[in-house]
């Protein structure tokens, strides 16, 4: 068996602290920020009815982020009575997006092809996008399970990027940005998007120019969503684990940098 | 627990496993990973785009626009043999100059004048008092790009501001490396919570 090294001992420190906290089913105090709130405001103040674009442009691993996120989302805008497309530019996307549309639709009564459909996958992001603005039933002449696009009637009065009131990206790299270059910058589009913790920083310069209308990002933004249109949820369940790993993490490297310093002034005197 | 589940949690611990050190089970996982993903991408590109675009339109419908695009798409083959590789230069021309034709009004517009444009803020707010979020970002714009003008030694005046462009730069640096380790503790997190309530019913 191989010895247990000081990594091994930092993971199993980081196991330990994140299921204690979980078992402890707690849910910490819980500030909203002003993206949130934005955000929140920005899928409120769409009338009644308006038809909002869901783009699911994320990977299969992205999923402990993207779920609380995209449900917490998917849930206001079902509550608000907007109705929604969702559409995938990442092939893994796809499975997940049209899961998760349908499990919130079921929690709020939602009727396929009336309150909400799913079209499914493209390649070719740019193309895709730059085909919706001209048409979106030529770009997809079916939906994810293969009825004809005009066969469901809340399609039949949507044909092009411009009937659509706002596109949400829900996303884990860098695929918003199309939507800011392509779909806001020629068909003037509305663009907003959810996306990874470690996307925020990429997307902050487009919020403050005002091409990304709003942007909630990562567990902590999920948590604050969630609160704000007050449901439980993934995220508000993982806060507590959250902020013990990230105490955690510090605590590592406070205590490698004595170490560190110490050592260094061992060698020193020696 | 349906079988789903039961595969979904042994496949999370197989590739946990990988912690400890590297092993057949975790290799078995990542395998599993990579074959699943490529294969599943292929069957959804093949029907929304080979089949939904290209071969139910042009064979089932006679829309014979399409000849071109399928005609442009096999040439793409011919990067297979040497004898052929040259014809598929063709296609590749067309998507370069198509793609670089869209791209570059996209580029400039979004990511370089409406920015630009963006970091325009007024510096004294309607109470005529100074706004310092708008100097920090003033501050923060001439100091970043007078780090990155090489073309002048970087002394006296210039000196100072890359100087100070060098601390913005880490102070981005290190909110984009926060923002990661957040991600990362996230996904761990994510299958955490999966194991324990989904898998071993720990927690509700």
């Amino acid at each position: 068996m191989k010895k247990l090294e000081s990594r091994h001992w930092a993971f199993l420190g980081l196991a330990v602290v994140v299921v204690a906290t979980m078992l402890l089913n707690f849910e910490p105090k819980l500030d909203i920020s002003p993206e949130a709130k934005r955000m929140h405001s920005f899928i409120d103040s769409l009338p009644a009815g308006s038809i909002v674009m869901v783009s699911f442009d994320h990977e299969a691993s992205a999923l402990p982020e993207i779920k609380p996120l995209a449900l917490a989302f998917l849930r206001h805008a079902f509550s608000k009575g907007h109705r929604l497309v969702g559409i995938a530019l990442m092939a893994e996307g796809t499975a997940v997006g049209y899961r998760l549309m349908d499990q919130a639709a079921a929690e709020y009564n939602k009727r396929y092809g009336v309150d909400y459909a799913f079209l499914g996958f493209q390649p070719q992001i740019i193309a895709a996008i730059l085909s919706m603005g001209e048409s979106i039933k030529q770009t997809f002449p079916r939906d994810y399970s293969g009825h004809e696009y005009d066969s469901l009637p809340m399609l039949r009065e949507i044909r092009k990027l411009s009937d659509i009131s706002a596109v949400v990206s829900i996303a884990d790299g860098n695929l918003a940005t199309h939507w800011i270059e392509y779909g806001r910058a020629r068909f003037n589009v509305t663009v907003a998007a959810f996306v990874t913790a470690v996307m925020v920083t990429s997307y902050d310069p487009y919020v403050s120019s005002g091409q990304l209308r709003a942007m909630v990002g990562g567990l902590r933004g999920a948590a604050e969503y969630e609160k704000l249109i007050g449901i439980g949820g993934a995220g508000r369940r993982a806060m507590l684990a959250q902020a013990a790993s990230h105490l955690y993490v510090l605590a590592l490297i406070l205590v490698g940098n004595v170490i560190y310093f110490a050592s260094r002034a061992r060698k020193g005197r020696g | 627990m349906d079988i789903g589940t039961i595969i979904a949690g042994l496949l999370t611990l197989a590739i946990l496993s990988f912690l400890y050190r590297d092993n057949p089970v975790y290799k078995f996982a990542e395998y599993l990973l990579v074959g699943v993903s490529i294969g599943y991408a292929l069957v959804i590109a093949w029907k929304s785009a080979m089949m939904d675009l290209l071969l139910t339109p042009l064979f089932g419908q006679g829309d014979w626009s399409l000849v071109l695009p399928l005609m442009l798409g096999l040439m793409m083959f011919g990067r297979f043999h040497a004898k052929t590789n040259f014809i598929s230069r063709i296609p590749l021309a067309v998507l370069i100059g198509s793609g670089a034709g869209a791209a570059v009004p996209a580029m400039l517009g979004p990511r370089i004048l409406t920015q630009v444009s963006g970091s325009v803020v007024p510096l004294v707010g309607n109470n005529g008092l100074p706004d310092w979020s708008g100097i920090v970002v003033l501050v923060g714009v001439l100091s970043t790009l007078a780090y990155f003008f090489f073309s002048r030694e970087h002394r006296g005046p210039l000196g100072v501001a890359s100087r100070i462009g060098t601390w913005f730069l880490m102070i981005f640096f290190g909110t984009t490396f926060g923002y990661t380790v957040m991600s990362r503790m996230s996904t761990f997190i994510g299958r955490a919570e999966f194991l324990l309530t989904d898998f071993l019913h720990l927690t509700r």
